[in-house]
């Protein structure tokens, strides 16, 4: 079949999935009918709801810049990004170190471990 | 004359026709350049898609350049090739496909993107150049060619890399991409030096059938992974990605994509077809699957914290190398040992090289997604972007579609493909899925950002008056798009079709040898 895949372990069908957002498509949609309509456009009933405040004009001003996202990721991660950023010095000089001891360690591992 | 003979000598020699008269081309105006561009593109994707029809029945294409006859491999009197020598077989031909397309697509793009900036010559003859190493990588035979056309699409992508040259970055990133890959270079070519020296032959077919596995064989498959590892970008030698990556121009970064699959291509190829003796079942597996973990953990862990797009991108591609080197990796374990391929190797392989196709189609299309924001808002930086869903609806829903696929999410391509590669890798050990897995859920941490960040929230004062790309540019994106939504509605018929005529192709080493030796 062409939209399913076998793996030697289990199938995969693309069209039982497809189905079943199809199927939570329409029930989304069920429920948005169920909120009112009866609102007033172009009044205080439509605008944003920012915590109660007003909402500035500019979005740069309410707007979570992307270097903040995963903060406490990167903060419990920085011993590691700390090593991270040590390997990715920038110096070319490194760039070719690197590569000339991942050549020399695979050729050592290729010749010391056998087939 | 058949001229479907002649389909691999076409496959190199329309790029490089195109390269040679681009600067005639581009002296007839906006017009004739523009149509001479794409015209030679599609004349590319067509020679691929006919060369994928020819092979994928079993065939290997055989074209010898500068016989008596095409298909004269052994000269009278001759025991081994010496001439140039394309041989295609299924895997060859599927990463040509991947090349094509890509090269087309970033073509289709760059047709309005470079239309702001100068310097059309040079970018033409040098998208060319780069299209025609890329191609001849994976179209070759011959090692001494291979190195050939490393170092056309090397070159090539050295002066596209370094394109805007009003930019210190691209010049830096440029100098640091040729440093290191000038070593790479000569350290490949005292390799296949040594290997000419001592079996007096460079032809991978020949070479294959007289392989011997001592310890000069040992030091040399070492230097081609290393170096082949390099130019894919495999964690800890993958340091000139990122930078190369976000500041070649975005059309660019889509066909560099399938330059750095056309090296990891050459990697599986010397690892199954020249060296199995060695690769197979032992350390050289391990290496790829360490290599692979590394990759793909590392890259990501760096892509999360990044917010330049582009490069953020950059460091996703390692990790996704990652990906197909475990696959490659967990293949070459189960090599010659019939039970275990059956197991979980043929699965790991067909798995791999999904990835690689998948990878070329919805990694591309993220970069024309990046540069199309850059072409709208005139910056890469996450941080000063925001609430753009709204004015680019396009972009916007072709970046959900590549984003979700690279993310693994069901029911996209790289769910399917992942998927492969998590229960074969399982087979060997549970810690390799484990660590595919949280990678691919800091895909999905990472990308998530980059779609709130560009896409979503309130308008920002600065791009109110941004509007969608033009329509070359997102004809260049929807070619990927539907790559990308074929793969994800038809995985049973690529599969079938593609990857596993790939992967038998890789196991077949007596198959490859015996197209060019005539099964002596």
């Amino acid at each position: 079949m062409w939209t399913q895949l076998d793996s030697g372990f289990g199938y995969w069908n693309v069209f039982v999935w497809l189905l079943f957002f199809v199927a939570l498509s329409c029930f989304a949609v069920w429920i948005r009918s169920l909120g009112r309509t009866d609102y007033k456009r172009n009044t205080d009933q439509d605008e944003i709801y920012w915590s109660g405040n007003e909402v500035p004009d500019d979005g740069a001003e309410i707007s979570v810049p992307a270097s903040s996202s995963y903060w406490g990721f990167r903060v419990a991660m920085e011993p590691l990004y700390a090593l991270l950023n040590r390997f990715h010095s920038g110096s070319a000089s490194d760039y070719a170190g690197y590569f000339i001891v991942t050549t020399a360690l695979a050729g050592l591992l290729i010749l010391l471990g056998g087939e | 004359m058949n001229l479907s003979d002649h389909l691999p000598a076409f496959l190199v020699m329309i790029p490089l026709l195109g390269a040679f008269l681009t600067p005639l081309a581009a002296s007839f105006g906006k017009t004739v350049r523009s149509v001479f561009f794409v015209l030679f593109m599609s004349l590319i994707l067509l020679t691929g898609i006919s060369i994928c029809a020819s092979t994928f029945g079993g065939n290997i294409l055989v074209y010898v350049m500068g016989a008596e006859n095409f298909s004269l491999t052994l000269p009278s009197g001759m025991s081994y090739p010496v001439r140039i020598l394309f041989e295609i077989d299924a895997a060859g031909a599927l990463m040509i496909l991947c090349v094509a397309i890509a090269a087309f697509a970033g073509a289709l793009f760059s047709v309005a993107y470079m239309d702001r900036f100068s310097g059309w010559k040079r970018f033409m003859a040098l998208y060319f150049l780069l299209s025609a190493g890329a191609l001849g990588m994976c179209a070759t035979g011959d090692l001494f060619n291979f190195f050939v056309f490393v170092e056309v699409s090397s070159i090539a992508s050295f002066g596209l890399v370094a394109f805007w040259r009003d930019k210190p970055e691209a010049i830096e990133a440029g100098f640091k991409y040729m440093l290191v890959s000038q070593i790479a270079a000569m350290l490949l070519l005292i390799a296949i030096g040594t290997l000419y020296g001592k079996y007096n032959a460079v032809n991978m077919g020949a070479l294959s059938s007289m392989m011997r596995y001592g310890t000069l064989e040992r030091i040399v498959l070492a230097i081609l992974i290393s170096v082949l590892a390099f130019k894919c970008g495999a964690f800890p030698i993958h340091t000139w990605m990122p930078d190369a990556y976000a500041e070649t121009p975005s059309g660019v970064t889509c066909l560099l994509v399938t330059v750095s699959q056309a090296s990891f291509y050459g990697l599986i190829r010397v690892c199954f077809s020249l060296f199995p003796g060695i690769a197979g079942g032992g350390m050289v597996a391990w290496i790829l699957i360490v290599l692979g973990c590394m990759s793909m953990f590392f890259g990501v862990l760096m892509a999360v914290v990044q917010h330049e797009i582009k490069r953020l991108m950059g460091y996703h591609s390692i990790s996704q190398v990652g990906y197909m080197l475990l696959a490659m990796g967990v293949g070459l374990l189960a090599l010659g040992n019939g039970e275990k391929m059956a197991e979980y190797g043929l699965t790991a392989m067909k798995g791999g090289l999904f990835h690689v196709m998948n990878y070329s189609f919805y990694k591309a299309l993220l970069f024309l997604c990046a540069g199309a924001l850059y072409y709208a808002t005139g910056t890469r930086d996450l941080d000063k972007m925001g609430g753009l869903a709204r004015n680019m609806p396009w972009t916007a829903g072709m970046f959900v579609i590549a984003a979700s696929a690279i993310s693994g999410l069901p029911p996209f391509n790289g769910f399917m493909s992942k998927w492969m590669i998590y229960e074969s890798s399982f087979a060997v050990h549970p810690i390799l899925p484990a660590v595919a897995m949280i990678t691919s859920v800091l895909t999905l941490a990472s990308f998530a950002k980059v779609f709130q960040a560009a896409f979503l929230g309130p308008a920002k004062a600065d791009f109110v008056a941004v509007r969608e790309v033009p329509a070359f540019m997102l004809a260049g994106m929807a070619v990927l798009t539907v790559m990308t939504l074929l793969l994800t509605l038809f995985p049973g018929w690529f599969t079938g079709n593609l990857f596993e005529k790939a992967a038998e192709a890789l196991l077949n080493q007596r198959g490859y040898i015996d197209a060019v030796l005539g099964g002596m």
